[in-house]
Parts: structure tokens; C-alpha cells; sequence
């Protein structure tokens, strides 16, 4: 990936981008400088350290894009088109420095905005996500699948305070902390750690508008100033909340079993439904619409041709990306001689609104990796 | 000829803590051509050449291997250079220099005690305010790095040039990740460290870049500055303590050493009876009055300048690092 990508390799995604067009994608071509701003704010710092930034005469701050999501997504919402339903295809580098390779590569892609129809909309992006590896020869990658949305129903559904429920869920993409805070939980709840201790739990048993309005009224006559763009009153609402936390013990060992034993939960698509369904009939925790929401993909998928029981499903799987809200999917060399991911991508329904939409639009696509997909053409061209 | 560069802090306390410390170690900095002049050399030792930088250039330079050894805060080479223990070495802490650099959020924030607390609030900022919560710093890699191992982000970096402690109170961040030494100024401008918020106790260090033209004479060079700032090091941690009496024997010393830490630079009592030790500074009154309770007469004590040793710690660490 040290040079520009060749003639050939464009010739042949190009040919692929017009097979998207063909399944009614209107292919589009974002600018290649972006404001950082949305990328700041979208991505997080993990993508920050990746991004070639300039900054233009007036101060104000862009890149070369790292990804085309948010490009496609910016112009759809500046378009007169939104909040309509529309699909877009592309074709076009995209650049993040990884300190090794050169930092531009070749990504193709789609995008959909709009559709009501959730289930066939993830299958669909799915199954165009195999017709790109066909393109190059791989007719039947290796296909893993997760469900962020899945997750937050048990999450949800559980019994616990609002504090854990956010963090948990944020955790997610994150198996590292996740695991480092269902073991806080369980074993300790936060004991002994804040030296207003009996404070808060004089306050936990206090009523809480009371002990709101009483924090409030002790950090105004202390002259504490709100600084740092939080208010007095959002401090005095977490300090109650904190607590509240503190006054409920620890997370029941039973519920940190059940979220581990539903995070275990692996295999094709239809065992992994049949044994969630099981597992939270016993557990008595409704995953509701989630739920369903997976097994009429399931079908979907199915409907779309796809072999179901090649596909690799594991509750745990996360993309890593904080913008996804429920399908997740990546295809993969089977042979794995080529590194990462072919193609990835899945449903991110709050994309839009956090861009700036006035009402939410749903949202599915995916992202083609072009070099990786032609040197995997290139292996298999060899061997025949 | 090939000269080894040393590079050192062109201005202020940095300068000052420098120069003494080479002079204490016998290594005189010299400015042949007035004190406005931004290279020199080492009194008596003509294969090296002085570079008077900021501690930020000595840090660059150090990454590029331009220069061999470098002055410089521990907080720049984790923050400047990526990977920093493949470019470079960091010798020795050299005992100036001190900051820690730390998260710290507005006093205000009384539900904020530790860093899963601020994950918390990033999350819930994110949800009520639309945006991230901001953090003001000029140690962006240090922050995404402690940031990242304590699992937050939802938050973003604002890069400040200077005067960071400010940013909270004039609206451009919500906290900050700054330098600090006493707290002085963080509290002056009404923000208070996080418990576990504490990401790098830094000071000043001698640095050897990896990267740099290592040859034969350079490497003799830096075995010779090293061999000097050893002997110094280790005098420091050492009084000498001499005294002579018959009745010591290997027991004796044996006790002496647990009790109170002590080295015997030449081995055991001469046969004259007279005994050499090395004494940490705060064990030398017990030791003094222990040796008398067991027949010595006399006990000296001195402060040492050098000690100069075969075996070179310092040079040890270079020579297996280029």
C-alpha cells in the first residue's frame, strides 16, 4: 500500500461501484477535505490521532476525510432530499495515518438513509457486502455478526441504577472495561471510596428533589461557581444520584452470571435466537423488539439468499465504533492471508441526529476495503 | 575528529539546575564565545560539543538522533515522541525538574472523585449537552493514552498553547490535563486534581538518543561524562565514615550493614585495623555512636565528592541500548 493504487485496481472497483448503482445506489463523490469538526465529535479521539489535519488561514480546522459516512451523511442532510428516504454508492480514498503504510487507501461503499423497512434493509446491505468479495473472486467470505441493539435491551431491562446502565452500555465496544466493571459491581458496589460517605448516605434516604435543591443551596453558599460548562444543578443531580447508587448494594451475583452468560452467547444466527429466547424466559428479563428485530433479519437474510448458518453470530461481537445502534457485521478472508476486515459496517440510527437532523433518520451501510479485496484477488488469481 | 553533542536547556531554572549539576560532576559547561551564544563545550573535554536548545528542540533532536545526549523533562519524551523506548534512553532522573501531569476538573465538581467518575459524567455530559465533554491540554498523546486505559470517550481535546489552567473558567473546556509542581496555581484557578488523575511524575532527565552517530570516540566520549556523573550520583547517597579499632571483625561489619545500609568500598578492616565505610547521610549518628559502644575510639565522617567505580551503571545502560 506504499504507492497509488493501480490503474487496474480502480478499473475494477469502479466496475463494482456500478453494480451498486445498478441495485439503485446514486453514486456520489464527497469532497475529500472536511471540516474536522463532525469527526471530533462523531468519532472520538481514537480516529483524531489517525486524521491528517490543516488548519486554513482563518483558524478553522479540516481534514482529509478518514472515513466517508459522515461526508455522505453531511450531504445528505444538507440536501433537499432529507429526511426522504435515498441509498448512495462511493468510490474514493480515504486517509488515516497509521505511521507504517502510506496513509491513503481505496474505500467503496453504501449508504442508506430513510427506510422504515429495518430488517430487509440490514440484509440487504449484508448481502451487497458479499456481492463486493464476489466481485473479487470470494463468493463466500467468512461473515460474523453482532447486535449492539441486543445488549442495550438486557441492559435496559435489568435492574440497576441509571449511573451503571450508561456505563455499561458505553463499555460495550470496550470488552476490556466492560469486564473491570461488572466485577466492581458485583464485588463491592463503590464502598468507602468518597470521603462524603455519610453525606451521601444521609442523602439516600432523603427525598430527592429536597437533597437536590440542599446540595445546590451548599455549593452556592461554599461560592462554588459553575465552571466548565456544567451546572450547579447538574452536579447536585449526580452527587444525589451517586447516593443512590452507594445506598443499593452491590450488583446481585445472579444478574453479573446472566450478563455474562448472554454475552457467551455465540453460533449461527437461529441457535443464538433460540437460546436468548431461553435465556430470558428464565431469567424473566423481556428483550422485546430487539429480539424479534433480529430473527426477522434473520429471515430477511435468508429471503436474500444468504446461507444463514454460515454466518457467525456472538452477542459480545462490537464493531468498536460508538455511532453503531444495532446490526454489525464484518466479512473476512476465510484463508486469512489477508489482515482485517473486507468489508464492514452496520445500522447507525443516531448518526443523523448528532449531524445536525431536526428528526431521526434510520441509517445502514457499509465500508469496502479495495486494496485488501484486490490482494485477495491476487492470492487466489495465483493458486488457479 | 567525531564530537559528541550534548544538548542542554538554553534559558531559566532549567538552565541554572543543569549547569549545576554538570559542575557538580565535574563537567564545567563553558561558553567561549559569551554567555549570548547558543553553543559550547565541557571545560578540559574537547570531544564534545554543548547545545544550548529549548527543552522541546532537545527532546525533537534527541527523537532524530541529531544529537546524543539531551537535558529534558520526562513529560515531553512520553507526550513528543511516539514509542518513545525505541528512539530513546532515558538514563538517569536527575533530581530537578519535578511536575506531575495531572487531570484536574473545577472544585465545584463534588460528585467527581476519581476517573470512573469523570467517565460517568462524560457519558451523561454527552447525553444532556449534544457534545462532548472538552478537555484543554497540550498533552494530547498522554491524554488519549490514560484516557483510553481508563475506558472514557466521550470526550475531545482542545489543544492549548498556554495558560491551559484557564481554559475551564473562560468557557473553552470543561477540564484540563496540565503540568503542575505545587497545585498553586491549579487552585488559584478553582480546579482540584482527580484522586487517581495523576498521569506522569516527571523530572528532569538525562536522555541518550538511540538514533544518534554512535562511533568508537563517541562512545568514549559518553563512558567518560557518564563515568564523572556516576561517581557524583553515587558520593551523594554516601557519607564516608573511617575509624580504626581491633575489635571489629566480619560479624561486626555483617550487623553494621543491616542495621544501617552501609558499603565497604575496600572489604573488611586492614590489618592495621583501619575500616572504610560508606554511610547513607541519614544513618550517620547512629553509626558513629554504635561504633564507639563497640571499641572504637575515633569515627570521621566526610562528605564524599566522587566515587568512582569499574562498574558503570549509567554507561551499562547506554552501551546495551546503541
Amino acid at each position: 500500500m506504499n504507492s497509488a493504487p493501480s490503474f487496474d485496481v480502480h478499473k475494477r472497483a469502479d466496475s463494482l461501484v456500478a453494480a451498486f448503482a445498478r441495485a439503485g445506489y446514486t453514486r456520489v463523490s464527497p469532497a475529500i477535505l472536511q471540516p474536522a469538526e463532525p469527526f471530533f465529535d462523531l468519532s472520538g479521539e481514537d480516529m483524531r490521532r489517525h486524521m491528517y489535519l490543516v488548519t486554513d488561514t482563518a483558524g478553522r480546522e479540516f481534514c482529509l476525510r478518514p472515513d466517508l459516512t459522515i461526508p455522505v451523511a453531511r450531504d445528505y442532510l444538507a440536501s433537499a432530499t432529507a429526511p426522504q428516504r435515498a441509498s448512495f454508492c462511493y468510490l474514493g480514498p480515504v486517509f488515516r495515518d497509521s505511521g507504517i503504510t502510506s496513509g491513503e487507501f481505496l474505500q467503496a461503499g453504501i449508504e442508506s438513509f430513510g427506510r422504515p423497512d429495518t430488517a430487509a434493509a440490514d440484509a440487504e446491505a449484508l448481502a451487497l457486502g458479499i456481492e463486493a468479495t464476489a466481485h473479487y473472486g470470494l463468493p463466500a467470505p467468512r461473515i460474523v455478526i453482532g447486535d449492539v441493539a441486543l445488549f442495550s435491551a438486557l441492559i435496559t431491562a435489568l435492574d440497576l441504577a441509571p449511573a451503571w446502565k450508561r456505563r455499561l452500555l458505553k463499555d460495550f465496544n470496550r470488552k476490556a472495561t466492560l469486564a473491570q466493571d461488572l466485577e466492581r459491581l458485583t464485588l463491592a458496589g463503590r464502598q468507602n471510596r468518597s470521603e462524603y460517605q455519610g453525606v451521601l448516605a444521609a442523602l439516600a434516604n432523603a427525598n430527592p428533589k429536597a437533597a437536590q435543591a440542599l446540595v445546590t443551596d451548599l455549593l452556592s453558599i461554599a461560592g462554588k461557581s459553575a465552571v466548565g460548562g456544567r451546572s450547579i444543578g447538574e452536579i447536585a443531580d449526580r452527587f444525589v444520584e451517586q447516593a443512590e447508587l452507594g445506598a443499593s448494594s452491590a450488583l446481585p451475583s445472579e444478574t453479573c452470571a446472566l450478563i455474562g452468560r448472554f454475552l457467551a452467547v455465540a453460533g449461527t444466527p437461529c441457535k443464538a435466537a433460540a437460546a436468548l429466547r431461553a435465556l430470558a424466559a428464565e431469567a424473566r428479563v423481556a428483550l422485546g423488539p430487539a429480539l424479534e428485530l433480529f430473527e426477522s433479519r434473520i429471515g430477511a437474510l435468508a429471503g436474500r439468499g444468504v446461507d444463514v448458518d454460515r454466518i457467525e453470530f456472538a452477542t459480545a461481537f462490537g464493531r468498536g465504533v460508538d455511532y453503531y445502534t444495532g446490526f454489525v457485521f464484518e466479512l473476512h478472508d476465510p484463508a486469512a492471508l489477508v489482515d482485517g476486515q473486507l468489508v464492514a459496517g452496520g445500522r447507525y440510527d443516531g448518526l443523523l441526529t448528532r449531524l445536525g437532523s431536526p428528526q431521526p433518520v434510520a441509517a445502514v451501510g457499509f465500508a469496502v476495503w479495495i486494496e485488501r479485496l484486490a490482494a485477495l484477488a491476487a492470492n487466489i488469481e495465483k493458486e488457479q | 575528529m567525531s564530537v559528541l553533542v550534548l544538548a542542554v536547556p538554553a534559558k531559566g531554572r532549567l538552565q541554572e539546575n543543569a549547569e549545576a549539576f554538570f559542575a557538580r560532576a565535574g563537567l564545567e559547561l563553558v561558553k567561549p564565545r559569551g554567555a549570548r551564544d547558543y553553543r559550547g563545550g565541557i571545560k578540559r573535554l574537547d570531544s564534545v560539543e554543548v547545545a544550548f536548545l529549548s527543552a522541546a528542540e532537545i527532546t525533537e533532536q534527541l527523537a532524530a538522533g541529531a544529537v546524543h545526549f539531551g537535558i529534558t523533562g520526562e513529560d515531553l519524551v512520553r507526550e513528543m515522541i511516539p514509542e518513545a523506548n525505541r528512539k530513546v534512553v532515558l538514563l538517569d532522573g536527575l533530581g530537578f525538574g519535578y511536575a506531575n501531569v495531572v487531570v484536574a476538573v473545577p472544585e465545584a465538581w463534588i460528585d467527581v472523585r476519581d476517573m470512573a467518575d469523570l467517565d460517568d459524567v462524560a457519558i451523561s455530559f454527552r447525553v444532556r449537552h449534544d457534545r462532548r465533554l472538552r478537555v484543554a491540554t497540550k498533552y494530547m498523546h498522554l491524554t488519549r493514552g490514560f484516557f483510553s486505559r481508563h475506558g472514557i470517550i466521550d470526550y475531545r481535546i482542545v489543544e492549548s498553547a498556554g495558560a491551559t489552567e484557564g481554559a475551564p473558567a473562560a468557557g473553552i473546556a470543561e477540564l484540563i490535563v496540565d503540568i503542575t509542581t505545587t497545585g498553586t496555581t491549579l487552585a488559584a484557578n478553582g480546579l482540584r486534581v482527580i484522586d487517581d488523575g495523576v498521569i506522569l511524575r516527571s523530572q528532569a532527565n538525562l536522555v541518550a538518543a538511540r538514533g544518534a552517530a554512535w562511533g568508537k570516540t563517541e562512545l568514549e566520549t559518553a563512558r567518560l561524562i557518564l563515568d564523572r556523573i556516576a561517581a557524583h550520583a553515587r558520593a551523594r547517597l554516601f557519607r564516608e565514615v573511617r575509624t580504626q579499632f581491633a575489635g571489629c571483625n566480619d560479624a561486626l561489619l555483617g550487623l553494621a550493614k543491616d542495621m544501617f545500609g552501609v558499603l565497604t568500598p575496600f572489604g573488611g578492616p586492614t590489618s592495621s585495623g583501619m575500616l572504610t565505610l560508606h554511610c547513607p547521610p541519614d544513618a550517620v549518628h547512629d553509626l558513629a555512636s554504635f561504633l564507639r559502644e563497640h571499641g572504637a575510639d575515633t569515627v570521621i565522617v566526610a562528605q564524599i565528592d566522587y566515587v568512582f567505580s569499574r562498574h558503570n551503571p549509567l554507561f551499562a545502560k547506554l552501551a546495551a541500548a546503541v
